[in-house]
């Protein structure tokens, strides 16, 4: 069951050119001859015949996008947990779990996939919870033989650790999560009224048994925005060029994006030699939104060209100058996907998806009609709007040149509070106030409000790390900064929501972080370690008790002097003035080291 | 005898002066004039963007050209050399490391501009010339990477294979001391002269990248560099198939080339080589080179003098 990852989800999802009415219910009857449809157990079906067996699909409206961060990851153990009773069978079937939908896909005879069908509804009024723990336990090793791709941080620098943005995130929740919060998000979002079947087939098979709880049908989330200007630019790996943008959905958007997969193959791979992969992507979000994609690659010593000739592309194609042969090909790619045998079958997903988010249905005819009014200009247009809202990464130092905006690297302000010195680094303090923690760099302050934060992880020997909505993180280590008491920990764990906390097990001692080795050179005073505090007010005592021993024989010296002037005839009583200066710097240096004992051991309190 | 010598390029050769008259005029009708007056020669136009660039306070009516012509590639390619040229005044010729942070911000700032112009110029015309030879101006200075300004060069010479500036201007980002080597200057140099047609000035690279290397080797070492006889056969060969070549028809790239060959030839005390060219320069000099010398105006009257002592 791989899922996840499975974002890209049918592109050839036919569009309108503007901004369809949100509102608007899809109008099923333009399907008529096409597409039938019913509703079986309350859910809307959609069917259309093709021989062979029969391949169906259930859809959920709900997904990442509509999690939290403590809650990562319960839309994929529902799923996991939904298909475990249906265990190991030569059935070809599947699930996924994507931004904004969950979708049970299933291949096979009548039988089975009603025997399938079956099993997800009675699994989901009756989850395996008993398996939640080893589903927990699988999942988040599926999640460690991910990896991070090269477009994996996109999202969260968008849209911050919320929403969408939780694409870039491990599942937080395959640690929390309880039985209870898993039946709860089953129950209220794979329900009847949030869910869409498609089947191939000129009917729908008897026996089929899709009754699940009434509910209602959630809207694909709003979008948040992390990103204060656009086009913004982020750095990243080194062999990567990656940019995203967000365009209404449309023909013309998805025109578009083909040219500019193709422009960015024929100049960077075809053309410069720079990349091997030069590509693009447009892939619907929600109902009138879709995100558009362009990556390309490179070898380090290439990348610099590579950045230069994805940004060329980019700006002949805002400019205008789009070859007619290029929206020609785009057109005839997009159109091609019509050309295939037993169409309605073949737009089944589409449709079906469509209808879930509540995005128009576009028959194939208006469709085609779409494509064939898609203008050179509008495809400039689609261009400069997809420029203008984009998040560029980019492997070299910036992308200023080339008009980009850097993404905020820093919060905008920072909280007061108890101020505690990095051990390590003589330049950063942590601050924990009453509304928040600041994490203060040399370049700026990296703040956590309490009430924006989207996840606190919590560890027994006392480590916080706070997670902002905006996606600003701060960790607090207690071993890695002065005077962080259990005290000045209590009160993160007063002022963060219980919803954002998501305790996390115990580290071995190995694992917990320790400050760098320091030079042997005498730290500045606040940002030693406990233990080199100790070791100095040691040394300062020492210091004093030798200084008293030098002013003793000092002063034993001066009154066997006086004694033996007392003694003789005609004392000269002027020579005891050599020893008045000596006496009196004796006698400062004494009382400074007095003191700075005195501090020493008052600081080590 | 030193300040006989014209070292302004806009009195030093026939036909600029129109163009220095339209400057400081603020009179765009007159620059247009100018270079309608060129033709379609892009090292030509070139050439004269980057001296235009040179005189003061001509920011303002270039801004004013550039925002009435918006599909003219002409008008924004002369204000985004002219911002380059700001740029470059603040951030000095220094070397890196004696140059303040303040000095680079401004100098980046100013060299955004330009490029930002310069994209969208050469978005709409590929072929311009002049405005690709800009960007690689923008590339070394913003430290785009030596890929970036290779790929640049490469997108212009699809349609100038020969445009002498732009040439000189990835040579320079191809030296060491824009993280280049002096293996690609060398070799860029060579390869550059050997596709050019007989009597065109590429030659005078070749030159260019020995002054270079001499510049960085500096004391005796530069000496010993430009004294030895491969390089100087080197020198002579080239010279002899750019500006000494029969077909070598004199113009605006003449001046540089001449005096860069004349340098090379003196400083490595090759006096009869330099003799020809300073004869073709007569009164006049390019400084792009000669002004790496201290005290140049009075070293290039020695060397002058010395040259044509031998003839």
């Amino acid at each position: 069951m791989t899922t996840q990852d499975m974002t890209a989800q049918d592109t050839s999802a036919p569009d309108v050119p503007h901004a369809p009415d949100a509102t608007a219910q899809p109008d099923l009857a333009a399907l008529d001859g096409l597409v039938g449809h019913t509703t079986v157990d309350g859910i809307p079906a959609l069917f259309a015949p093709r021989p062979g067996p029969l391949t169906a699909g259930l859809l959920f409206r709900v997904g990442r996008a509509d999690e939290t961060l403590p809650t990562t990851g319960v839309t994929h153990l529902v799923e996991h947990l939904a298909l475990h009773r249906l265990g190991l069978s030569d059935l070809h079937y599947n699930g996924a779990t994507a931004d904004a939908y969950t979708l049970f896909h299933v291949t096979g005879d009548e039988d089975e996939v009603v025997t399938y069908l079956n099993g997800v509804r009675a699994a989901l009024r009756d989850l395996p919870l008993e398996r939640l723990e080893t589903e927990k336990e699988i999942l988040r090793t599926e999640a460690g033989s991910r990896g991070n791709g090269p477009l994996s941080q996109m999202p969260l620098w968008r849209y911050g650790a919320q929403g969408y943005g939780l694409a870039s995130y491990d599942e937080l929740g395959t640690r929390s999560l309880t039985a209870d919060q898993v039946r709860h998000w089953a129950e209220t979002r794979f329900t009847r009224d949030n869910a869409v079947l498609w089947l191939t087939g000129d009917r729908l098979p008897e026996g089929l048994d899709l009754t699940l709880p009434a509910g209602r049908r959630f809207p694909a989330p709003a979008a948040t925005d992390a990103l204060p200007v656009t086009p913004a630019y982020i750095r990243g790996d080194d062999g990567h060029v990656v940019f995203t943008s967000v365009v209404r959905r449309s023909t013309a958007a998805a025109v578009f994006a083909e040219v500019l997969g193709r422009a960015l193959f024929k100049d960077l791979r075809q053309q410069g030699g720079y990349s091997y992969s030069a590509e693009a992507d447009y892939t619907p979000r929600d109902a009138d939104f879709a995100t558009l994609t362009a990556y390309a690659d490179a070898l380090p010593q290439k990348q610099d060209a590579a950045l230069g000739g994805f940004v060329d592309v980019f700006a002949r194609l805002r400019a205008g100058r789009v070859e007619q042969a290029e929206l020609d090909s785009a057109r005839g790619k997009l159109r091609r996907r019509y050309e295939v045998p037993d169409l309605g079958a073949a737009l089944l997903p589409s449709y079906a998806h469509s209808l879930l988010l509540g995005h128009r249905l576009l028959t194939p005819e208006r469709h085609r009609a779409e494509l064939e009014a898609v203008t050179v200009e509008d495809l400039c247009e689609v261009a400069r709007a997809a420029w203008d809202g984009g998040l560029l990464q980019v492997p070299t130092r910036g992308a200023e040149w080339a008009g980009p905006t850097p993404a905020p690297q820093y919060s905008e302000t920072g909280v007061s509070g108890t101020l505690h010195p990095s051990l390590d680094d003589d330049d950063v303090t942590l601050v924990i106030g009453d509304t928040g923690v600041t994490l203060s760099l040399p370049a700026g302050l990296v703040t956590v409000r309490y009430d924006a934060c989207a996840a606190m992880t919590t560890r027994p020997d006392g480590a916080r790390y706070l997670t902002g909505l905006d996606g600003f993180r701060v960790a607090v280590e207690p071993t890695l900064y002065g005077d962080v008491t259990p005290e000045r920990i209590a009160v993160l764990d007063a002022a963060v929501p219980d919803e954002a906390v998501v305790p996390l097990p115990a580290r071995r001692e190995e694992e917990i972080p320790r400050p760098r080795e320091r030079r042997a050179t005498a730290p500045a005073a606040g940002t030693e370690t406990p233990a080199a505090k100790e070791k100095r007010a040691w040394k300062w005592s020492l210091g004093l008790l030798l200084i008293l021993g030098v002013d003793a024989l000092f002063g034993a010296g001066v009154l066997l002097t006086a004694v033996q002037l007392a003694e003789s005839a005609a004392p000269r009583w002027s020579r005891l003035l050599p020893a008045v200066v000596p006496g009196i710097l004796l006698l400062r240096i004494t009382y400074r080291t007095y003191l700075s004992a005195q501090g020493a051991a008052e600081r080590r309190t | 005898m030193g300040e006989s010598t014209v070292s302004d390029p806009f009195d030093a050769l026939p036909g600029l002066a129109p163009l220095r008259a339209a400057a400081w005029d603020d009179d765009w009708a007159a620059t247009q004039d100018f270079f309608a007056g060129i033709g379609d020669s892009a090292a030509d136009v070139s050439f004269a963007a980057g001296l235009l660039a040179g005189v003061e306070r001509t920011e303002a009516y270039l801004e004013r050209a550039a925002k009435a012509l918006p599909a003219d590639p002409l008008p924004r390619t002369l204000l985004a050399e002219r911002y380059v040229r700001i740029g470059w005044r603040i951030r000095s010729g220094a070397r890196a490391e004696r140059v303040s942070r303040d000095q680079f911000a401004q100098f980046h700032d100013w060299l955004r501009k330009a490029e930002l112009l310069l994209i969208e110029v050469c978005a709409q015309h590929p072929e311009y010339g002049p405005a690709w030879t800009a960007r690689l101006l923008t590339a070394r200075g913003l430290e785009l990477g030596q890929s970036e300004a290779r790929r640049r060069y490469d997108r212009l010479a699809e349609h100038h294979p020969h445009l002498f500036r732009a040439q000189s201007q990835l040579l320079q980002q191809l030296c060491p001391k824009w993280s280049g080597s002096w293996e690609a200057a060398h070799g860029f140099a060579r390869d550059t002269a050997a596709a050019a047609p007989p009597g065109s000035p590429a030659g005078a690279l070749i030159a260019e990248a020995h002054i270079e290397h001499w510049l960085d080797l500096g004391g005796a070492a530069a000496t010993e560099y430009l004294r030895d006889v491969a390089v100087r056969n080197e020198l002579r060969e080239a010279a002899g198939m750019s500006v000494l070549h029969p077909g070598h028809r004199p113009g605006w790239h003449s001046l540089g080339g001449h005096s860069a060959f004349a340098l090379a030839f003196s400083l490595g005390g090759h006096l009869r080589d330099a003799a020809r060219h300073f004869t073709a320069l007569g009164d006049t000099v390019s400084e792009s080179f000669w002004q790496y010398l201290p005290d140049w105006k009075n070293r290039f009257a020695t060397y002058r003098t010395a040259a044509s002592a031998t003839l």
